[in-house]
């Protein structure tokens, strides 16, 4: 059985329509790409996963059961959580209350203690800097952070919007090796990048959303040839489905 | 002179405790609450109700009514409006204020009703040659309290940390987890113990309620909250101090010509905002709700 699986997912804002016709299957253990030009509605399609968007039709099953319509934060306590775009850390709060905050979406709380004990270790820096207002923090400590109080809640699946927006080169390739340790801890990710290239490496399989459609499935083989994601991306030819 | 310091003091207090609670549902849900006025009405009025029932029973059953009616007022109006904008709430809650003054009006008469609501409040207290009132002094140690308490709450527990969470970005907060529904029921059950406080110095000081009971003080804590920035809890506390605190100063100052106290408030608000716009401590991370 998937971990997720979703089928025919439509959502938008208000009468504006920009998801049409959304799908993914994600196994447990499992790290997927999504990639497709700005306005697609990759975003979209996490937050209606998320439950911070609702959803107009299509299926939404994690873990066998439905949760299309759920609200944002009973979809977290069942495991399935979401680091927005921009981060959207607390500035005005301590590295620590925010890190505590991601423990609100647990449902075990015994656990608590050994969860932040091991996210301070998979990211030192946040240890360092417990006690400091998350605001003064660089960005790319800002997304450590920010994956880091994610990953309080155990969730079984992590889902990313642009983690690499606005760091420099090497500070994605920091971001990006965590994400690698996360999967290899039982972790399944799903994690949506304007940076083809850089999640196709990692990712066992990319979907390309365009214009509200998922386009395309591409493997990890796909990602070298270059025509084949041009044409996935631009749309110049047939889809690949 | 020290009256006169003792009674700024009081006053900045109590607006804080009253822009306080205003701030308080603003920050989680961007309600502006004109229905406050109308919490703290009803704590006046269950206090004179059952005064009988002795000081202390009077006060629990003020408390826990002006807190109950919060939260009806939440459940039974705002929750319905929770994908609304600002301006569909603010006039819902002008709709809520005007229902219950006019629900006052039919229960209790338009009529003030006058009680004695611990009248050693009113006592003086003499230091050698200078005297105080006991009201002050009572007033400054009740609001210090209280707005201790709220600090301690909203500074050192899980609810008071997914309070600041989500008063300054909802959406996020609710992905990590945390309850709107809880966060907001809780931000009015505060709200409403706040104007429970109010109720109980202001029904003290004048020794009637009547359906406008809580109007004005409102009018003015708000803005002390848009004085202090709206957003920031810190700020809304400052705001309603500064205003309670130069209104008693002004009336004090100005003596026979106090009926221009609201002029000199007034036109003091307006330099502040002029040279800060967005309040004393503005909130930076203000997002609307979604």
């Amino acid at each position: 059985m998937s971990l997720l699986s979703v089928r025919g997912l439509q959502a938008g804002y208000g009468k504006v329509q920009v998801l049409f016709n959304g799908h993914i299957e994600v196994e447990p253990g499992e790290l997927v790409g999504i990639v497709g030009p700005n306005g697609a509605g990759k975003s979209t399609f996490l937050g209606a996963l998320a439950g911070s968007v609702k959803p107009s039709s299509g299926s939404i099953e994690f873990q066998g059961t439905s949760i299309r319509g759920k609200k944002p934060e009973d979809i977290v306590r069942l495991g399935l959580a979401l680091v927005p775009e921009g981060r959207a850390i607390f500035t005005d709060l301590t590295v620590n209350e925010n890190l505590l905050l991601g423990l609100t979406g647990r449902r075990d709380k015994s656990g608590s203690a050994k969860a932040i004990a091991e996210v301070t270790e998979l990211f030192p820096v946040l240890a360092s800097h417990r006690g400091h207002q998350a605001g003064l923090l660089s960005g790319g400590q800002q997304q450590q952070l920010a994956i880091a109080r994610a990953l309080v809640s155990e969730p079984k699946l992590l889902m990313l919007d642009e983690p690499s927006l606005g760091l420099s080169p090497t500070i994605i390739q920091d971001v990006f090796g965590v994400l690698n340790k996360i999967q290899k801890l039982g972790t399944a990710i799903i994690v949506v990048e304007q940076r083809a290239h850089l999640i196709m490496s990692i990712a066992s399989r990319t979907l390309v959303i365009r214009e509200g459609h998922v386009r395309a499935t591409l493997s990890r083989e796909d990602a070298k040839d270059e025509t084949k994601l041009a044409a996935a991306y631009f749309g110049a030819g047939a889809d690949h489905e | 002179m020290i009256q006169t310091l003792l009674d700024a003091l009081s006053y900045g207090g109590l607006y804080g405790l009253a822009a306080l609670g205003i701030g308080l549902v603003f920050g989680v849900m961007r309600l502006v609450n004109f229905a406050h006025g109308e919490l703290i009405a009803i704590g006046a009025y269950l206090m004179i109700i059952t005064i009988d029932l002795g000081l202390p029973l009077s006060i629990l059953i003020a408390v826990a009514g002006t807190a109950a009616l919060a939260l009806l007022m939440e459940l039974s109006v705002f929750k319905r409006l929770r994908l609304a904008g600002p301006s569909v709430l603010l006039i819902a809650s002008f709709g809520v204020s005007i229902f219950l003054q006019r629900s006052y009006e039919i229960i209790f008469g338009a009529l003030p009703i006058s009680g004695q609501i611990a009248p050693w409040m009113s006592g003086v207290i003499e230091f050698g040659d200078t005297t105080i009132t006991r009201g002050s002094i009572l007033t400054i140690i009740l609001a210090l309290a209280l707005l201790l308490g709220m600090r301690f709450l909203i500074e050192s527990t899980t609810l008071g940390l997914q309070i600041r969470a989500a008063s300054s970005d909802f959406q996020t907060a609710r992905l990590l987890g945390v309850r709107s529904n809880y966060v907001i029921g809780a931000a009015f059950v505060f709200s409403g113990v706040l104007a429970a406080a109010v109720a109980f110095v202001l029904v003290t000081q004048r020794g009637s309620v009547d359906p406008l009971f809580g109007v004005n003080i409102t009018i003015l804590a708000l803005v002390g909250t848009v004085i202090g920035g709206l957003g920031s809890l810190q700020g809304a506390a400052l705001g309603g101090f500064a205003v309670g605190a130069t209104i008693s100063l002004l009336n004090s100052f100005l003596g026979n010509y106090r009926v221009y106290t609201y002029t000199w408030l007034f036109i003091l608000v307006i330099i502040v905002l002029l040279m800060r716009p967005s309040g004393l401590i503005s909130n930076k991370a203000y997002k609307e709700r979604a």
